[in-house]
């Protein structure tokens, strides 16, 4: 049948020839696909366990101390308002972190502040008055109370907003090949320059790959972490 | 056992103050019901006994011990203190289980005592303890769920309970029911409760005693006898309500009234007209209008120990309403 | 990295307007078109019949903005090569996701006793959408579609990659030759397209949104 339909018509040929060409470069190149995508995980999981820690924390921070919740969200809007190539490319114009990783890295760690710490204050702010009223009146801690109520219901919501921030971030972290790094945003990269089809569509298929498997993993860890209890709409950004 | 010693509250920016130079006092094993309009400050008190709120002056003492003072720790003194507040406040992740053990998980009791307890407590609330303990409460009624409130209020065996309209939330058929059965409880526990609501028909029927309030101060307070026989002013008039005398009916016994006879009157056999001794007045007045007559008879379990008649009762009323004839 | 303020200022006004008015197409073309194509969807999804089409659906848009726009652009390639269309068509596909969800969720929030009255004093369904569904939904849609403007303007620099033009062209530049100035003007006027289209349609929100709901 293929032959048939690439007899019939030269662009259907050619289109396939396209497609099926990045599967041999992909085979070709494979140390270079399985470095890229290495590379790839570790920028990303680097990443999120640093934005996790930091931006858990200040998300709880600023759900207790309302003033500080203004300034957070407008300085995170602000961050979305620049392109990621110009953040990355700020970030290397300091000069103690030049062309690399840390520079990707820190970049990216801003860019996860705002799904991160917005999808905290909302979950921690999601729990009901009298839930907590209840607790108080039973006699728990500040601290039992954030841990043992705010925290559990919050839950569901921050993960979502943490399933965001991963595929967000293995996103934006193709773009920081232009800095430097060596995932596998460089086969996009590098394919457009060369004008190389088979190294941009291979490139292209590579992360959407990987970015529809992490959102797939993570959407089925969402629906299994949350209490049966919980009966809740979650938030998606 | 609880006393209030001139307590104020005064939000901050607010012109007048929340409660008002407030003193009185809860004795041991009784029910004391705060009653008032919205925003008279009932609720504010209670919150104070247990330090959710903080008063900004006088002092409250619990069993002689100063709990306002700084040095006492408000969550270690909340362990000690049932509450149970109108919207319930179930922890929705939780297990009906979990939710009811959780003070004596707080307090480190054994786990070993924990279980049997939570089951011992459900079943006292009325509940099936082997078809509730494993659910959540999204799948519990309303009913249920201000079941399950008081039980993990009483889990500790607290001495003392602060309920703020803990029956609030549910229509006045199942209302009416958990008030009686928790009246029953109360019989067998004894606690010192401190109850809010704005209903005075509650108050009178769960009240002991009964402190009325009025925009932060009290009014009058004192047995739903001696609130109903002597108002003190209009506003405590209103609060009654025009059937002020039924109210009163009610809540004295046949027993308290009653004439003492040998014998039994025609009429009353005629008609076959009893009630029984523990009975309020209330039921001589239904009695006499379903059979249509002017006097009852009153039995004590099977012995008959004399009548009330309707000219009875209307002296009652005029000696109890003092100079509203 | 070097950066003198003269280099900066020609860049600015020199440099950047035909990459500026590059790029305000840029973002409002494919704003536009994926406005008319996620708006209606989302409408419709909200109707009786097509319901069950809800998460499949929202799937595929959320697929815009789960794979990087980059591989978007890439993945075309075969088809559109290339050059501004290739960037056009990435963008719109990015722009979806935004749109439609927020006017799902606005749709949504409508109070269903609005609804029953409507019904109730005879309203058709289509008159109940356009005259009560629709302008009671407008300010979520709007924060929406706002959302949407800023994540395209930022995403827009990419296109410079793909030969198509914008202030990416500027900043690249900036990056490959080690020039922050070029860097700096280059996000500064995107930042400043991103930041006054938000103002513009916070006008518009202003105007289609009933008196009784503004803020």
């Amino acid at each position: 049948m293929i032959g048939l339909l690439s007899g019939n018509s030269g662009w259907l040929a050619n289109f396939y020839d396209q497609y099926l060409g990045f599967i041999a470069f992909i085979i070709r190149r494979w140390d270079q696909v399985v470095e890229y995508t290495l590379n790839h995980f570790s920028l990303v999981l680097t990443v999120m366990f640093f934005s996790l820690i930091l931006w858990i924390s200040v998300g709880l921070l600023i759900s207790r101390y309302e003033k500080l919740a203004n300034t957070a969200f407008g300085l995170g809007n602000i961050l979305f308002v620049i392109p990621s190539i110009s953040v990355f490319g700020i970030f290397i114009t300091i000069p103690m972190l030049g062309l690399g990783r840390t520079s990707a890295a820190l970049a990216l760690i801003l860019y996860a502040m705002m799904p991160m710490v917005r999808n905290v204050y909302r979950g921690i702010k999601s729990v009901e008055w009298p839930i907590i009223e209840a607790g108080r009146g039973m006699g728990m801690s500040a601290r039992q109370i954030l841990f043992q109520i705010q925290i559990p219901m919050a839950w569901p919501i921050i993960f979502a907003g943490i399933r965001v921030t991963v595929v967000m971030i293995t996103g934006i972290a193709t773009v920081a090949t232009y800095i430097g790094e060596r995932n596998l945003g460089r086969f996009i990269h590098h394919g457009i320059a060369r004008e190389s089809a088979d190294m941009i569509i291979a490139g292209a298929i590579l992360v959407s790959v990987i970015a529809i498997l992490l959102d797939y993993l993570l959407g089925k860890i969402e629906s299994r972490i949350t209490s049966p209890g919980l009966l809740r709409e979650q938030d998606h950004n | 056992m609880i006393r209030l010693d001139k307590v104020d509250k005064v939000f901050p920016g607010a012109s007048a103050p929340a409660v008002d130079q407030v003193s009185f006092q809860v004795d041991e094993g009784n029910i004391c019901v705060f009653v008032g309009p919205s925003g008279c400050g009932k609720t504010t008190i209670l919150r104070m006994i247990n330090r959710l709120v903080e008063p900004t002056g006088g002092d409250i003492y619990i069993k002689g011990q100063k709990v306002s003072d700084r040095g006492v720790n408000p969550d270690h003194l909340r362990r000690k203190i049932g509450y149970v507040i109108q919207q319930i406040g179930l922890m929705p992740h939780r297990t009906i289980e979990q939710n009811v053990a959780l003070v004596p998980r707080l307090l480190k009791w054994p786990e070993n005592k924990i279980m049997p307890r939570v089951k011992h407590l459900l079943e006292m609330v009325g509940l099936e303890p082997d078809e509730v303990s494993k659910k959540y409460p999204h799948q519990l009624s309303g009913g249920m769920m201000q079941r399950v409130g008081v039980a993990r209020a009483l889990a500790a065996d607290p001495p003392i309970m602060l309920m703020d309209e803990p029956f609030g939330a549910v229509d006045p058929i199942v209302r009416g029911r958990l008030q009686d059965e928790f009246l029953r409880l109360q019989k067998e526990m004894k606690k010192t409760i401190c109850f809010v609501t704005h209903d005075i028909n509650e108050a009178i029927k769960m009240g002991d005693h009964i402190v009325i309030m009025n925009k932060g101060k009290l009014v009058q307070h004192g047995t739903p006898m001696e609130i109903l026989s002597n108002p003190i002013d209009d506003f405590v008039k209103n609060l009654i309500g025009t059937d002020r005398e039924t109210k009163l009916l009610e809540l004295t016994k046949s027993e308290e009234m009653v004439t003492q006879t040998e014998e039994i009157p025609t009429e009353v056999s005629e008609k076959d007209c009893f009630i029984m001794a523990v009975d309020p007045v209330q039921r001589a007045l239904e009695a006499m209008m379903k059979k249509d007559a002017d006097i009852v008879g009153v039995k004590d379990g099977d012995k008959f120990i004399g009548t009330i008649s309707w000219e009875d009762i209307k002296k009652h009323i005029n000696r109890i309403s003092g100079d509203e004839a | 990295m070097e950066f003198e303020m003269e280099r900066f200022i020609t860049a600015l006004v020199d440099r950047s307007p035909p990459h500026a008015l590059e790029h305000l197409q840029l973002v409002l073309i494919p704003l536009f078109i994926a406005f008319i194509i996620a708006f209606p969807v989302a409408v419709i999804l909200t109707r009786q019949r097509f319901i069950k089409y809800t998460d499949r659906v929202m799937a595929f848009f959320s697929m815009g903005q789960t794979i990087p726009p980059l591989a978007v652009i890439a993945i075309f390639f075969p088809f559109l090569g290339l050059g501004r269309t290739p960037a056009l068509f990435a963008l719109t596909i990015y722009a979806l996701l935004p749109i439609a969800r927020n006017t799902l969720a606005g749709l949504k929030g409508v109070p269903r006793d609005v609804k029953e009255a409507a019904r109730g004093m005879g309203m058709s369904e289509w008159e109940m959408l356009f005259r009560v569904e629709i302008p009671l939904s407008m300010p979520v849609v709007m924060a929406g579609v706002k959302i949407s403007v800023v994540l395209t303007s930022g995403t827009a620099a990419l296109g410079a990659l793909v030969g198509g033009g914008g202030m990416g062209a500027v900043i690249f530049a900036g990056i490959d030759f080690f020039r922050a100035e070029l860097i700096i003007a280059g996000t500064l006027i995107i930042a400043a397209i991103a930041i006054i289209l938000d103002r513009l349609l916070s006008l518009i929100d202003n105007m289609l949104t009933p008196p009784h709901m503004k803020m």
